[in-house]
């Protein structure tokens, strides 16, 4: 259980933190019940610093050998052909960024097979290093080969923090290499910045409408996953050239064990995608049903714009899973964003961020989405919209 | 194999309402209902082995059934009921009709008629209301005679009618009271039996999804082994057998059924914007119409489950404890379906929302397995012979106990109950001395008042024991602050209105006197901070019930 | 063949409500499920199981009352359960929670095939299954769709960017397994329910496990929570109420206003 000091002295800001109803005042100071996981929310939230978590009593590593900012650069192949995919560029933009304020390098990593035709394009994104691991071996993605390739580079190089796209690659090869590695590994983050030598990871925490920073002090080097969409793609040197550092390594034995049999891509999706959508509109739970999806379908159609929908909606299977805006589903940045009858909770804001005007109706004046939009308008969206789409008819 | 657990009820209940959520739409209920029609399919699925199977909780687990104890029947109706009154009266129909042959049958007869029930899905219904025999089964008219065959009987016919018999048009399995040369008697039929015929479904207020219909006898024969017991003239006392137990489940019906209203009401004062902020922030409406009926219900769901512990115990009888469940239990829930209504206004009154079809539906609750009229009567009869045999102590005795209770936990209001109690025994007393129970009326009230201040005494200790109901919502703290509120409640009525009866019906007596001696001022003293209390519990609900 | 699937309880994410103020959960009175992934993994184990005749046992780390979870993946056909609960498992990241899960795994005994769900709904994260397979030493198959196993290999539909694959692996694997949008979890009928009572449920601590206490609990978690904080509003907007008639007028006005339409 989390450590409560004698100096506490009752205010009850750590009471009102605990994503797990775990701490309450006894007597005017702080007690914490069986409920505690040991999150440590709390430990920053106490003004007097009476609260802790029991110290590690492993000896500390040192850990100023490890240098240097990396980004697991994902190759995708499309029918025949091969392309880095956007969220890599995403990294590496934000990663100049994070290595230009530690003044370290900036390394792209790139496992593939015939792939030296994009060392150009991955240089303008600002990569100082790119370490290339380039064999046949590895023109399909394996965990295992995979996964042993980047240790390798990793333990020869000693890198301070590793970003990896969240995608369905990097979060299958991500856990395995933080596993083998013994360091933290934080999800999905919404933003990454460095304080005091460590790499700040939020990300909604906690299920709550509650935002959360993560670091890795005592481990390196410091790993995360990043969802498409959440950065912004930044050419910050034009025309220059990283110095390209060729690695071979051998494939595990351990790779033959999973084969591939075939792959099927899906034929492109027609009309419009979420992610490129200048107008989207967006139903939650709110919503109620498939009558209630109906006719944000119809507005959709009169406003040119692609349909989404909340998490609490995609549970209840009004929507399939890739039309999930937020946190685990797709990052949207609509010029104009309507959330109907979405409470608007972090996981969800998450995703439209980078919108430019938000519209948020929701029958519940308290509704977070009411914090973050443009214009809220304070009603049941399945009784406006169908007002809504007479006018338009007109 | 051992008997249900807690995760298993738990189990159960999940897999119950998970089947409801997805093969039961609002839509569905609303079109059956509006048809009046037996959803046959669903009840078909619900008795299906693989699907839920919930009739084997009736059958005996020798015969391949669960065994089910009283407190997961109990919970099962409760969740019937906040599905929909009419699929619940359904399977319940099952239930019951298999009662006289669970309390009076022979080993044999469990064997064949429980096996075949089990494993064949077979839908039961019980035959025991006539024209003019409801709850007092004593004007019996349907015969049955004795078919003699070198001299011994070989069988009976019956002959008569039976009227709003559950299940009455689509049972399988009819168990049916029939007045044979020996006294009132059960007896299997099928259906399919020459000469019996069953009469088209009823047009109903509520439980429509239900079906009601009289059955017509013309000399059916049915074989002597077909007499549950194989004995003559145990009828009546093996339809009294099981009041208690039966009536409990009536009782949750009530609570299931007032539950649902009101929860559906809540969801929407949650909504609904009324002058700057949601209706479920208004004291006002929470205080009126939602927050009596959620201390109600918990007051029920308590003594519903203590009374159905103590039949896990006793098997059967507590006949009167039975009744004081159901009376509550359906009344209060009654009362709260009508509210719900009154608390969604216009759209309460349509039927765009499910209040509309619960209110017409719970109402069944206060009329089937005896009338709330009849079960007053009980009550008072019950809980009279206590007085009378305790010369007046019997509720004094049970006050000594709250006063204990009191001292160790003053914030549940045993000290309320005690002083109900005794103000109850005061007017028993009153009414011994003076010879009101001569008046119906007083008898009908007097029930109620001993319902009323049993129930508060029960959910009292259950919240001083530190006892959270299984399947309450509730915190500990909520609950004694709901038990408290209800403790004054029922002290207050039960010294004014008998206040009422006393001088209402003996102009002779002293008025400051009986006051005095019902100790009014005492009680009313307990009314400071009721309101608070009730905010209290207001806010709670919020928080719980908030989407 | 012996099939370990690892399941977790979660709050009801349909159920759960947030407190405006602090921005926490409010858990109280709010029911614990299995988590769906976790719901169809099992699904797809039994299905093997249906098959093939081979045994599954349930795995799940967490408080007493997780327990409930296992029975019901017992009342599923499950064969066994093991819990995993203990004090020293507090404070554990995916790290720790997939080292204690793995070390269970191996002090079960033999085992063919380790079925997880992709991820929990109340983490997101999606790495203790990928984690638990290093531990294990054996591959992994991330976000399936569906599961065939025979013999010696399994054969699965796993979801890739902009489409699948099929994949053949050799046994011991771990997959994780997402469900389709339109899954419908299945729930026991009463009887399995009441059967499953007879089952057996162990519960394991570290030390019953042979567990490295080192990489338990806070002490084998890499990651620490710096802060947390209320997500930060963009300047309040304008909000308005009225009949469905006004709001909808003015949603048409706004949609002028924005040069969405015309």
């Amino acid at each position: 259980m989390i450590q409560i000091a004698q100096n506490c002295v009752g205010c009850g800001k750590c009471t009102a933190a605990c994503p797990f109803g775990a701490l309450s005042l006894v007597n005017r100071r702080a007690v914490a019940s069986s409920a505690c996981t040991m999150c440590g929310a709390c430990v920053s939230q106490c003004p007097v610093g009476a609260l802790s978590l029991p110290q590690n009593t492993a000896v500390k590593k040192d850990l100023s050998a490890y240098k240097g900012i990396w980004v697991l650069v994902e190759i995708g192949t499309n029918a025949m052909s091969q392309h880095v995919r956007s969220v890599s560029y995403e990294l590496l933009s934000k990663g100049r960024e994070l290595a230009n304020q530690t003044g370290e390098e900036l390394g792209a990593v790139v496992i593939g097979s015939n792939i030296s035709a994009f060392y150009g394009e991955i240089s303008q994104y600002g990569a100082d290093k790119i370490y290339a691991v380039d064999a046949p071996a590895y023109a399909h993605y394996n965990t295992a080969a995979y996964a042993n390739a980047l240790i390798t580079l990793i333990k020869k190089y000693n890198p301070s923090v590793v970003l990896f796209p969240s995608t369905y690659v990097g979060r299958d090869l991500s856990p395995r290499v933080a596993a083998e590695m013994f360091v933290g590994l934080t999800a999905d983050c919404t933003g990454l910045a460095i304080k005091d030598g460590n790499l700040i990871q939020t990300r909604p925490a906690f299920g709550g409408n509650i935002l959360a920073d993560i670091k890795c002090p005592d481990y390196r080097p410091q790993m995360a996953t990043v969802r498409p969409n959440v950065f912004k793609k930044v050419v910050s040197a034009p025309g220059k050239m990283a110095q390209v550092v060729p690695e071979t390594i051998a494939v595990p034995a351990e790779a033959a064990k999973v084969r591939i049999i075939n792959t099927h891509m899906d034929p492109p999706v027609s009309g419009l995608q979420l992610e490129e959508a200048d107008v989207v509109i967006a139903g939650g739970r709110g919503m109620k049903n498939k009558a209630g999806f109906d006719l944000l379908d119809n507005l959709a159609q009169h406003l040119g714009a692609a349909v989404g929908a909340s998490r609490a909606a995609i549970d209840l299977g009004l929507k399939p899973k890739e039309k999930q805006i937020g946190q685990s589903g797709v990052n949207v940045a609509a010029k104009f964003y309507v959330a109907c009858g979405i409470s608007g909770a972090v996981q969800h804001v998450v995703g439209v961020e980078h919108c430019g005007v938000i519209v948020g109706i929701n029958k519940d004046a308290n509704a977070p989405i009411f914090n973050v939009c443009k214009y809220g308008l304070v009603g049941d969206a399945g009784q406006i919209l169908p007002k809504v789409l007479e006018q338009l008819k007109k | 194999m051992a008997k249900n657990d807690l995760m298993t009820r738990n189990l159960m209940l999940d897999s119950l309402r998970q089947y409801a959520k997805n093969r039961i739409s609002f839509n569905l209920l609303r079109e059956h209902d509006a048809k009046n029609e037996i959803p046959l399919d669903i009840l078909k699925e619900m008795y299906d082995h693989d699907i839920l199977g919930v009739h084997l909780l009736l059958i005996p687990e020798e015969y391949g059934g669960l065994g089910g104890q009283t407190t997961e029947i109990y919970r099962i109706c409760e969740q019937l009921a906040r599905i929909d009154l009419g699929i619940a009266t359904g399977v319940f129909a099952t239930f019951l009709g298999s009662d006289p042959l669970n309390v009076g049958g022979t080993p044999e007869q469990k064997a064949k008629w429980f096996t075949k029930i089990a494993q064949e899905n077979k839908l039961v219904a019980y035959g025991a209301t006539e024209a003019d025999a409801g709850s007092d089964l004593v004007s019996l008219r349907t015969r049955a005679e004795h078919v003699v065959q070198n001299g011994r009987v070989v069988g009976y016919k019956i002959t008569g009618s039976k009227m709003w018999i559950s299940n009455g048009g689509v049972a399988d399995i009819y168990t049916v009271l029939a007045l044979a040369p020996g006294g009132p008697s059960w007896f299997i039929v099928e259906r399919g039996t020459p000469g019996f015929t069953q009469d088209v479904h009823e047009d109903k207020h509520g439980i429509r999804l239900s079906n009601t219909a009289g059955l017509a006898f013309d000399e059916v024969y049915v074989p002597a082994e077909n007499l549950i017991g194989l004995k003559e003239g145990q009828g009546f006392l093996q339809a009294q057998a099981v009041f208690g137990y039966t009536r409990l489940m009536v009782a949750a019906f009530g609570l299931g059924g007032g539950e649902e209203a009101v929860e559906t009401a809540l969801e929407y004062a949650g909504q609904r914007i009324q002058a700057g902020g949601p209706l479920s922030q208004k004291q006002g409406f929470m205080l009126k119409l939602i927050t009596p009926h959620y201390i109600r219900f918990e007051a029920a769901r308590a003594y519903i489950d203590w009374t159905a512990k103590q039949l896990e115990v006793n098997n059967h009888g507590l006949a009167t404890e039975g009744a004081i469940a159901k009376l509550y239990a359906t009344e209060s829930g009654n009362k709260a379906a009508e509210d719900a209504i009154q608390a969604m206004g216009g759209f309460g009154y349509t039927k765009e929302f499910a209040v509309e079809k619960i209110k017409r539906d719970v109402k069944i609750t206060c009329i089937y397995e005896g009338t709330s009229e009849v079960l007053e009567m009980t009550i008072f009869r019950g809980r009279w012979q206590e007085h009378l045999k305790s010369r007046g102590q019997y509720y004094i005795n049970q006050a000594a106990e709250f006063d204990a209770l009191h001292a160790q936990n003053p914030q549940v209001g045993a000290d309320s109950v005690a002083l109900g109690l005794r103000a109850l025994a005061r007017v028993l007393e009153d009414c011994r001395a003076n010879k009101l129970t001569r008046h119906q009326y007083v008898t009908f009230m007097l029930g109620d008042l001993i319902s009323e201040m049993e129930v508060a005494a029960v959910f009292v200790r259950q919240c001083a024991n530190k006892i959270v109901t299984e399947g309450s919502r509730f915190d500990l703290a909520t609950l004694c602050t709901m038990a408290r509120i209800n403790a004054r409640q029922s002290a207050f009525k039960t010294a004014s209105e008998g206040l009422r009866l006393v001088l209402g019906t003996c102009p002779a007596i002293d008025t400051a006197q009986v006051s005095q001696a019902v100790n009014l001022v005492a009680i009313e003293d307990k009314m400071r901070g009721l309101i608070d209390d009730m905010d209290t519990v207001s806010a709670k609900l919020r928080d719980i019930f908030k989407k | 063949m012996h099939i370990i699937v690892c399941i977790k309880q979660v709050p009801d994410s349909t159920q759960v409500k947030v407190d405006p103020k602090t921005g926490t959960l409010i858990r109280a009175g709010v029911p614990s499920i299995l988590n769906p992934y976790d719901h169809f993994a099992l699904e797809k184990a039994l299905e093997i199981k249906a098959k093939t005749g081979a045994k599954v046992t349930v795995l799940s780390m967490g408080p007493q009352q997780a327990v409930a979870v296992l029975r019901l993946a017992l009342a599923l056909g499950a064969d066994e359960g093991v819990l995993l609960s203990s004090r020293a498992f507090a404070g554990s990241d995916t790290w720790a929670t997939a080292y204690a899960l793995a070390t269970a795994v191996k002090h079960i005994g033999s085992f063919d095939l380790v079925l997880c769900g992709q991820m929990a709904i109340d983490g997101d994260t999606a790495q203790t299954g990928p984690e638990m397979a290093y531990h294990l030493h054996i591959p992994q198959i991330t976000f399936c769709e569906s599961i065939d196993a025979n013999g010696n290999t399994v054969v699965v539909k796993k979801l890739i960017e902009g489409g699948h694959q099929i994949l053949q692996a050799d046994l011991p694997v771990l997959v994780t397994m997402t469900m389709p949008h339109d899954y419908v979890a299945k729930y026991p009928s009463f009887m399995a329910a009441h059967k499953a009572q007879d089952k057996i449920i162990r519960t394991w601590t570290e030390t019953d496990i042979g567990a490295d206490p080192h990489k338990l609990g806070l002490e084998g978690s890499p990651t620490r929570v710096d802060r947390i904080f209320p997500p930060p509003t963009r300047a309040k907007g304008e909000v308005y109420s009225g009949s469905a008639v006004e709001l909808a007028n003015k949603f048409v006005e706004i949609l002028k206003k924005e040069r969405v339409i015309k």
